[in-house]
């Protein structure tokens, strides 16, 4: 089963504006999966913009969502508080903006604006993870006891007592890598102060050598943790001499080459420093649990490799097989308990679904049934899995706004109705006396009940597909690989309670990812101002910023558009390149479809607020379907266009206004009668391509792929052949 | 190719360079020793990366800045000097004078001449828009003398005919010979006025030439309208009122309305979305057709540039580095920066694209210009390269059997 990392479902976004409600975003849906690139195309006004900002809950003021779910990780991200989404926010989703220079602060160097963020955050992360491992290890130990007989005291009396070490010998390892960490952070800084130093020695620029000197003889004193000095201990404290002595030897003012003794003294700490960095890094989990079962015990005689070795066969055989053992046990018992209830769940899913669907709703019976129902759900939830199953976690609150939202708007609105009447009997008026009437009359605002009461059917119906997919699925479950991975995952929580995010440890994290991205000279450019860096470069800080809290998410919206083919080039490929190491899930907002080509999994075309083609990088540029689509990609000129280019005649629709039909029916040259009367469903045209046009209905008259496109695609296929053919010679 | 030298050039740039003083330490040369030909009706486009110094050779040759050297030629009259290369000729002379006492007078004579060209490239700079004026003066009373004979007798002819002469020559005194060429800018709405309606912007640049008429004027910004594909009723709407691609077709308009020989258009769609980026170059190609436009097209969209330009060059920091007519410069892309940046463009294409390797240029590893200069050199008829004698030699066994 794909994985799932977040999806939008039915939604819709308007805007109140002096003219009336503009309609930004008329139902759209879309899934996006772990790793993969989206890509949304579409004119100025076509929605794309609203829809991501709506997936980070960044929309403006006068901004109304009017029905829709963007589920992420169990949550729905419309219906959660500001300070849930504060968490995920730039967190887990994180977003580049079109123009750099509006997205970076102009009078903060750009170390600052790095490290700001991750200092920021670090806090309330590591609360937060605090938090979750303990839950998580609590409810691990109700499972494990539960699974085993409840006579059998000696078993219990293990279980808790391994679930303590389990926590206990995890914060051991806490603090010895929080000790570790220091100093290798200290001596990562002293490495690259010292290349940074010989670098403008050699470069003839102005030094303090002196103070320069004298800082790395007190900063080699924080290097001072045994596991990663390990027997070099004697050489640091050598040099820390030399470097006094170094000290005396120079002034601040001088110039030219180092004294040789002097240099020699300062590529050879650099030397020992990097071979320290460079070593096998000790594994503290293992370690830890060595250490609280022989505190006494002597860890110098090893070196870090023969350490982690040694410990592992030690964690493994006193405590983590037989931990593992019981933990699957629990695991299990927790799955099966859950299934028994999701069974349940299922079986009386078709009597309430008749329930919302059919009978006359009264606001408190609907409440409390959907209440009722909402308990039976949540208790099936199987709470030790750590994927969370976004339709189960999200019920209550979905079923429960639909039910609020049929209700509030069950109301009528007097004040509404009689403008509209006012209004229209104003403007008939008028076209009665024969004037030339330019505006019209806005539309009242009332919502379909019907298309709500549908919405309520559809949270049971998801959730009803999901658990059958699930009971389908129950056979094939393999406890050992759940529960290693469960602690793997309470590890990597226990990591993130420790992790204490000095100033000098964010430092270096945002000098890495400076580097990551390409910015030159990280040393240097850290302490500049934004308006030092060219293009290029600040949309690399942004893209800097944007990863620094390693989200599984990133929106772009339009990131090159402001920028020429070449630094383009080079910004995509970045992307492509991160996304692919970190495994990132990307949203890709542009207007010109040359871009997504190179990006692209899938792509969804957008015009007026709604997807009007959905298909896989493949479909959308080789098979296009929509008129809109053709138009697009005619009206853009390759390296072979010579005849005169298909530009799209007029511009898009005034959305406070949407058209009866198809919205783009009033600029499409391949318009039928019916686009201009009802909104085309949608076509399907294979199992992940489809799309909205009257073109594809049966009984459409067959339209052929305006010309120009089915020439440039034959091209593009024969060059590829013939590139395949070069490329198999080349071989053979 | 060879047909080029009997067509009619309307600008020359002759080894143009700007410079820009940071401090006393540092000079940017944005424009470093360029020169090309721009033949009357076609489109000349110009590209390269940001910085590079496109878009700073368009606004000097509308004399937007002071030119620091070498000269711009338009309609054969010289509408730019910079001095700074007879400034060098004379710090040379100088030096060698002191060095080579026995030669003195050779050196006073290079001294002399280059004070000359000095006084004449501040003369030109000066005063191209008077001698063109008077040029047109000198047509106008020429004009005058000859439909005066002809009328003969006739007083009222005659009154009517020096009424009409005289305003002309108000208008030819006030005419620049630099409004022949006109400019479209990048941001559509950062470059109009939101303060003027559309009647006022379009009008502006007749009002300050000295027309005074309101019916003609109105007459004329209605034809033009109609010409970019606006309608009447859009003359008394503020800026704001338009969507881009209506925006920049006022801008269009505004520069086409004076009648220019030459459009400088600076980046004109990269603002644009691609739907209204194809309706505007449509519309550039219309008028280049109709009204006979010579267009100096600056963009870093290759494949616009390759639809819309007969001729294309390449700029590389401050340096043209490749010039040639575009289905020769893409056909046989010479200089490794030329090839970079072509590999750089984005297709609509997934598999092609998915296979696509950029190259990358590092001057500093592709050249080796120690002992061997470069030059801008004809590798073939009509396609210029800046290269030295190894790497001509070079290209034309990569590319001479082809």
């Amino acid at each position: 089963m794909p994985d799932k990392i977040l999806e939008v479902k039915n939604l819709k976004v308007s805007f109140r504006t002096q003219t009336g409600i503009l309609r930004a975003v008329r139902n759209i849906s879309f899934d996006l999966e772990r790793g993969e690139t989206l890509a949304i195309v579409g004119e100025s006004g076509s929605g794309k913009s609203v829809t991501s900002k709506a997936i980070l809950g960044i929309l403006a003021g006068n901004s109304i969502v009017d029905s829709g779910e963007i589920l992420y990780d169990g949550k729905d991200l419309l219906k959660i508080s500001e300070d849930e989404m504060y968490k995920i926010r730039g967190d887990k989703i994180s977003m580049i903006f079109q123009n750099p220079l509006s997205s970076l602060n102009p009078i903060v160097k750009i170390g600052k604006q790095l490290t700001e963020a991750m200092l920021l955050k670090n806090k309330v992360n590591r609360k937060q993870a605090r938090k979750e491992f303990n839950t998580l290890l609590k409810r691990l130990e109700d499972n494990m006891i539960a699974a085993c007989d409840p006579d059998d005291k000696e078993t219990i009396a293990e279980i808790k007592n391994k679930i303590r070490t389990f926590d206990s010998f995890n914060i051991k390892s806490i603090k010895l890598a929080n000790e570790y960490s220091d100093s290798y952070s200290a001596a990562f800084d002293l490495n690259a102060e010292i290349e940074d130093m010989l670098f403008r020695v050699s470069r003839n620029a102005p030094v303090a050598r002196r103070d320069k000197i004298g800082g790395f003889a007190r900063k080699i004193g924080d290097i001072k943790n045994r596991f990663l000095t390990g027997n070099r201990e004697a050489d640091l404290a050598r040099y820390s001499e030399k470097l006094h002595e170094a000290k005396a030897a120079v002034t601040n003012k001088d110039t030219g080459e180092l004294p040789a003794d002097v240099l020699e003294t300062l590529t050879g700490l650099k030397d020992l420093l990097e071979s320290l960095i460079n070593q096998e890094q000790p594994d503290f989990f293992r370690i830890g649990y060595y250490k609280m079962e022989n505190p006494d015990a002597d860890l110098t005689v090893y070196d870090n490799h023969e350490l982690n070795r040694m410990s592992l066969e030690y964690l493994d055989e006193h405590f983590m097989k037989r931990f593992i053992e019981l933990e699957s046990a629990g695991l299990r018992h927790s799955y099966f308990g859950a299934l028994e209830v999701k069974r349940e769940v299922l079986a009386k899913m078709p009597e309430y679904r008749k329930y919302f669907a059919e009978a006359e709703l009264s606001r408190s019976e609907a409440m409390s049934e959907c209440n009722r129902i909402s308990d039976v759900v949540e208790r099936s939830i199987d709470r030790l899995e750590f994927i969370k199953d976004s339709a189960a976690y999200t019920f209550r609150s979905s079923l429960s706004s639909a039910i609020d939202q049929y209700f509030h708007y069950k109301k009528t609105n007097p004040k509404e109705e009689a403008r509209f009447e006012r209004q229209t009997a104003k403007r008939e008026a008028l076209i009665a006396k024969g004037r030339n009437v330019d505006w019209k009359v806005v539309p009242k605002n009332v919502l379909d009940l019907d298309e709500i009461r549908e919405n309520m059917l559809l949270v049971i119906d998801r959730l009803t597909e999901r658990y059958t997919r699930y009971i389908d699925e129950s056979g094939q479950m393999d406890f050992e690989a759940r529960s290693v991975a469960l602690i793997d995952y309470l590890k990597a929580r226990a990591g993130e309670v420790i992790y204490r995010l000095t100033k000098n440890m964010a430092k270096e994290k945002a000098l890495k990812l400076m580097e990551e991205v390409g910015i030159p000279e990280t040393r240097i450019r850290y302490y500049q101002y934004p308006f030092e860096f060219s293009g290029g470069m600040r949309q690399r800080v942004v893209i800097a910023i944007a990863l620094a809290a390693n989200p599984d998410i990133l929106i772009c919206d339009e990131p090159t558009t402001a920028l020429d083919v070449t630094i383009q080039a080079q910004i995509l490929e970045l992307i492509n390149k991160l996304k692919k190491e970190r495994n990132l899930s990307v949203i890709f907002i542009t207007h010109d479809l040359g871009v997504v080509a190179n990006m692209a999994d899938k792509i969804a075309v957008m015009y007026a607020g709604k997807i009007v083609e959905y298909g896989t990088a493949d479909d959308v540029f080789y098979n296009p379907r929509h008129p809109y689509t053709w138009a697009l990609l005619s009206s853009m000129p390759d390296l072979d266009t010579s005849e005169k280019l298909d530009a799209i005649p007029g511009t898009p629709p005034n959305m406070v206004y949407p058209p009866a039909g198809d919205a783009f029916a009033e600029r499409n040259k391949y318009a039928l009668q019916i686009d201009f009367e009802e909104q085309p469903p949608i076509f399907r045209i294979s199992d992940t391509h489809w799309a909205a046009t009257w073109l594809l209905h049966p009984d459409a008259p067959k339209v052929d792929i305006p010309k120009a496109i089915t020439d440039r695609i034959a091209r593009m296929l024969e060059r590829e052949k013939s590139a395949g053919e070069e490329g198999g010679n080349g071989n053979g | 190719m060879d047909n080029t030298g009997e067509r009619e050039v309307l600008l020359r740039v002759d080894h143009l360079c700007q410079y820009f003083r940071i401090n006393r330490k540092h000079t940017t040369k944005a424009v470093d020793d360029v020169s090309f030909d721009i033949y009357k009706g076609e489109v000349f486009g110009l590209v390269g990366e940001t910085g590079c110094g496109k878009t700073t050779t368009g606004r000097s040759i509308i004399k937007i800045y002071d030119i620091t050297s070498g000269s711009v030629y338009f309609h054969g009259q010289r509408i730019c000097a910079g001095k700074k290369s007879y400034r060098d000729a004379i710090k040379k002379a100088k030096a060698d004078m002191k060095a080579d006492p026995d030669n003195a007078a050779k050196y006073r004579e290079i001294i002399r001449k280059a004070k000359e060209d000095i006084a004449a490239a501040d003369y030109d700079q000066k005063e191209c828009d008077k001698e063109y004026a008077d040029k047109l003066c000198a047509g106008l009373a020429e004009k005058f003398e000859k439909d005066c004979a002809e009328a003969g007798g006739d007083t009222e002819k005659l009154a009517a005919l020096k009424k009409q002469y005289k305003n002309d020559v108000r208008i030819a005194k006030k005419t620049r010979l630099v409004t022949k060429i006109q400019m479209i800018f990048q941001d559509p709405a950062a470059s109009l006025n939101p303060r003027m309606t559309v009647r006022e912007i379009i009008s502006e640049g007749m009002t300050i030439n000295g027309i005074k008429d309101k019916d003609y004027i109105n007459e004329k910004v209605y034809e033009i309208l109609e010409t970019v594909g606006l309608v009447r009723e859009h003359a008394g709407r503020y800026p704001h009122e338009f969507s881009g691609g209506q925006q920049q077709r006022i801008g269009i308009a505004r520069a086409v309305v004076m009648r220019p020989d030459m459009i400088i258009a600076d980046e004109p769609v990269s603002a644009l979305d691609v739907s209204i980026q194809a309706q505007v170059i449509n519309l550039l190609n219309d008028l280049r057709d109709r009204l006979g436009l010579t267009i100096l097209f600056i963009a870093h969209d290759l494949s616009v540039v390759k639809y819309f330009s007969d001729r294309i060059g390449v700029m590389y920091y401050g340096k043209m580095v490749e010039l040639a007519s575009s289905d020769e410069l893409f056909a046989r892309p010479m200089h490794p920066y030329t090839r970079s940046l072509l590999s750089a463009i984005p297709l609509p294409d997934p598999h092609s694209e998915k296979k696509r390797v950029r190259i990358t240029y590092n001057p500093i590893a592709e050249h080796d210009y120690t002992e061997d200069k470069p030059s801008m050199r004809e590798v073939f008829p009509g396609h210029f390269v800046y290269c030295n004698d190894a790497e001509e030699m070079k290209y034309l066994a990569e590319f001479g059997k082809r």
